[in-house]
């Protein structure tokens, strides 16, 4: 179009009048000052306060920034030693906890059972006052589900529960529990190891998303960080085995596309190589056991089983022998089938034979932290949560713990709500458990309560944080703590000398800091305990470390057992966790939501990553809905062309699919859970998430996956472009 | 002749929409300049300030040390009028939100742009008066506007005064 001067004009006119247009609206802004002034707030100026992130169990050193009242921003405490200024996304989402809009603002009670009666507000005096009645008269168990507590509030809240006779159960989906049990089995130690990622030159990882959301996944961070690039002279070495490249897996120097399931087979190939060629540091008779165990097997055959060249496992064998300080390590996708402890344990025994225990770059142990006491408190799994909604139970306790979202509904997890006699939750947001609650007396967020976190052993330092209140409560809310308090009061339990929970806890922190500190005397306590609520905790010097005496002989391979016969269900099923929303804790933060994910750039929703060549012989398009079907059920969402899975695996990342989460959260994608078969971890009980074998089916509907590449839907276009998956024999 | 009117009809609707757009977002974070008249309490600088004598800092407290001036709290202008004459209409309103405990919602007149920072503490701290930017506060009733604030006006005072004109001194 030719644009003539006179239109030009015009147009300028119009441009004109059309700015001079806002300059009508009349957009008042208001100052509103304090009614009394607060004599610590300086209006514009940023106070910092330290806490500690309970996003997720790692227990991450924070700074908050405040301002007039208001929290404003999250920060890494620079002085933590676990995370040294540094957070995750996760970390920083917390504030959005804080101000969600869905946040349960005051008691509640479910009016009948039957019908769909929305809950209702009622007094704290009055659910006090129900729930006290309720476990006076009390017929049968009461049992607590809460997610993994520390410090303080563990030692509480297992005092309250043994005081009426109750037990308590931690669930945390995926839990590494098989890591735990195979620590036990492999060496003998009952602590989470420490792995010493930065002092190691060649990392052989197992699946293990230790740049996700496993373990402690910034201090893992930083160490990796210094195990690539923190020494002068050595770039440490990083080879990652699964069958979907992970988000870890895409910082890797090369890729092993293992056949589901068969990790531990890998391991034991390896294990045989290393103890063929070179000398071993173990003595002899340890040596003829674990030449045994991994020489069960003959290496063509675990070749086959695994689907990895036997000259690519004899290269990664030599390479792992000849390193200075190598690491073997497993978790994620290797963690996620029936033999999962077995696995771990033929993984980790690959540090046996490499004399790497308890050495720099190894995997190194430390005496249990200070106070933990938690210890003792049994962890459930998807398989024993199964068996507990088979017991007639009477109360049921909930603390912030999902597992109507997170297990499977071929555990029939809900009959544990329906038939208990009443069930109460302290959760803070209505979720797909606690909708299930007849009472909710919901918890503060953490930005507004006190608390402590004790570091587990997987970190060399003693280190227990402290968590204090940033901001006035927002709502009508309480911390759990108090809750706990009140009720013991009304019960007339004896044991619980304080009011308040911050009381109880200045009480163990009297203790800490005397044998730690050799603080005595309240005046002395009074300034060690506003310098550490000031620093964000306590921290010693590195804890002692322990060496490992008994080294039992690795366990004996049993081969993963899969749902569906490959013939009908030809491929393998492999939903993941989140990195953002993990399996679902951050869907209801929308800074989370529209985190693209760093792989595909998808956000807000479920999608799945598919070969391109399984991709194209099912006829199914870029984008396109694909159908995925089990024996237990189906789900439909839409296909992203993924080169870096193998031909014979579909993966679908965790986290969506809630019924009830809140406006952000709720019917937002599909959960993968829900098609998954009832399958464990056959030593742990713990789910073999990735023991569900499916078949795909194309709908030709095109699928409307948010990405932030949207020119990654057009034809041809793949989202990756980091060498293809070898096809399937 | 008929395409090029709806060529320019397209055309011009389409700048016009454009600089719409943009004049709404500029505006919204320029000072509302009418707003004079419409505080809930009829406020007056020059009797606070000019007849009274009362220092700019004794209500503003927070500008020698933070980004904000600040508001003078409730309390602090109780300080003064609990013990004085309330047969004013506006005094009485004042009482008012006092025995409600209820804040004065002032309106604000100076505003800069979120783009631009700026703080009073650093102002101060370098012997700018209040007065400089604010005009003659002690003689004008309500609430005075001396300056326009636009960059220009704030960069002749820094260079003249040899402070820093780089861009990211007020665009962080
Ligand atoms: S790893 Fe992230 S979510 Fe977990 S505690 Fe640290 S900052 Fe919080």
């Amino acid at each position: 179009m030719k644009l003539k001067r006179r239109t030009f004009i015009k147009a300028l006119g119009l441009a004109a009048a059309g700015s001079f247009l806002p300059g009508c609206e009349r957009e008042v802004h208001h100052l509103v000052p304090y009614v009394l002034p607060d004599d610590e707030i300086v209006p514009g100026v940023a106070d910092w306060y330290a806490s500690t992130c309970r996003e997720c169990q790692a227990g991450c050193g924070v700074v908050v920034r405040v301002m007039e009242g208001r929290a404003k921003k999250i920060e890494g405490n620079s002085e933590h030693p676990l995370n040294q200024g540094k957070l995750c996304a996760k970390g920083q989402a917390a504030l959005q906890g804080l101000y969600n809009p869905d946040r349960i603002r005051e008691p509640l009670r479910r009016p009948e059972r039957e019908g769909r009666r929305p809950f209702e507000p009622l007094a704290w005096e009055e659910a006090l006052t129900q729930l006290t009645e309720r476990l006076r008269k009390v017929q049968g168990p009461v049992i607590m589900i809460s997610r993994p507590l520390s410090g303080t509030l563990a030692e509480l809240v297992s005092t309250f529960m043994r005081a009426i006779d109750g037990e308590l159960y931690f669930y945390e989906p995926g839990a590494d529990l098989p890591l735990r049990a195979a620590s036990r089995a492999a060496f003998g130690m009952d602590a989470w190891p420490h792995i010493d990622l930065a002092g190691s030159d060649y990392v052989l990882s197992f699946g293990a998303p230790f740049l996700e959301g496993w373990l402690s996944p910034v201090s893992l961070g930083i160490a990796y960080g210094q195990m690539r690039q923190g020494r002068p002279l050595t770039r440490g070495r990083f080879v990652q085995v699964e069958p979907r490249l992970s988000l870890t897996g895409a910082s890797a120097d090369r890729w092993i596309p293992i056949r589901p399931g068969t990790a531990g087979l890998l391991a034991m190939g390896i294990g045989q190589i290393l103890l063929a060629e070179r000398p071993s540091a173990l003595p002899e008779t340890q040596r003829r056991t674990y030449e045994r165990i991994y020489g069960d097997i003959p290496l063509d055959r675990i070749a086959a089983l695994t689907d990895i060249p036997r000259e690519e496992l004899v290269r990664t064998a030599r390479e792992f022998g000849s390193a200075g300080a190598p690491l073997a390590i497993g978790g994620g996708a290797a963690c996620a089938h029936t033999n999962a402890t077995e696995s771990l344990a033929a993984i980790q025994g690959l540090n046996v034979v490499t004399g790497r225990i308890g050495r720099p770059g190894g995997l190194r142990f430390y005496e249990p932290a200070l106070f933990s006491g938690t210890q003792s408190i049994p962890w459930l799994t998807e398989r024993s949560l199964g068996e507990l909604a088979q017991r007639a139970l009477s109360v049921v306790l909930l603390y912030d713990s999902n597992p109507l979202h997170t297990a499977p509904p071929s555990i029939p997890l809900r009959r544990l709500f329906e038939q208990a006699d009443f069930v109460a939750s302290f959760s803070p947001f209505m979720d797909d458990s606690t909708s299930a609650a007849d009472l909710i007396l919901p918890d503060h967020s953490p930005l507004e309560s006190w608390g402590d976190h004790v570091q587990p052993t997987s970190f060399p330092t003693a280190i227990v944080s402290l968590s204090q209140p940033v901001v006035t409560p927002l709502y009508d809310t309480r911390a759990v703590g108090d809750t706990f308090l009140s009720l013991a009061h009304r019960l007339g339990l004896s044991g619980f000398p304080r009011e308040t929970f911050h009381a109880f806890l200045q009480d163990r922190w009297r203790r800490l800091l005397s044998e730690q500190a050799g603080t005595h005397g309240e005046e002395a306590f009074a300034a060690a305990w506003a310098h550490h609520v000031q620093q964000g905790g306590w921290w010693g010097r590195p804890g002692r470390e322990l060496t490992v005496t008994a080294a039992p002989p690795p366990l004996p391979h049993v081969p993963a057992t899969f749902d569906g016969d490959d013939q009908n269900w030809p491929l393998y099923f492999h939903p993941y966790p989140s990195p953002s929303l993990g399996q679902g804790r951050g869907a209801n933060l929308p800074w989370l939501q529209e985190l693209p994910d760093a792989l595909t750039s998808a956000m807000w929703g479920t999608w799945a990553e598919i070969n391109p060549h399984t991709a194209q012989a099912h006829g199914i398009r870029q984008g396109d809905i694909v159908r995925i079907v089990s024996r237990y059920g189906s789900i439909e969402v839409p296909a992203l062309y993924y080169p870096a899975i193998r031909p014979d695996v579909i993966a679908v990342p965790m986290g969506q699919g809630h019924q009830e989460y809140g406006r952000y959260a709720s019917r937002r994608g599909v959960n993968p859970q829900s098609i998954l078969a009832p399958l464990f971890d056959h030593r742990t009980g713990v789910l073999a998430s990735a023991a569900t074998r499916v078949r795909i089916e194309a709908t030709g509907r095109p699928g409307r996956p948010v990405l932030l590449e949207p020119s990654a839907l057009d034809p041809g276009h793949e989202l990756l472009t980091i060498g293809k998956a070898r096809s399937s024999p | 002749m008929k395409r090029s009117v709806l060529h320019s009809v397209s055309l011009l609707s389409v700048v016009g929409l454009v600089a719409l757009a943009v004049g709404l977002l500029y505006s919204k974070g320029t000072a509302d300049l009418a707003a004079q008249d419409r505080q809930p309490i009829p406020f007056s600088h020059e009797f606070h300030a000019g007849r009274l004598g009362l220092d700019c800092l004794y209500c503003h407290r927070a500008a020698h040390q933070s980004p904000t001036a600040g508001v003078p709290s409730l309390q602090l202008c109780m300080g003064c009028h609990r013990n004085m004459d309330a047969n004013q209409p506006g005094i009485q309103t004042l009482l008012d939100h006092w025995t409600r405990r209820q804040p004065v919602a002032w309106v604000r007149l100076q505003r800069l742009p979120d783009f631009v920072y700026f703080t009073h503490e650093r102002h101060l701290a370098n012997q700018v008066q209040c007065l400089d930017c604010h005009g003659q506060v002690e003689s004008t009733p309500y609430t005075p506007r001396a300056a326009t604030y636009e960059m220009g006006w704030c960069l002749a005072c820094h260079q003249q005064r040899g402070a820093s004109r780089d861009c990211i001194t007020c665009h962080k």
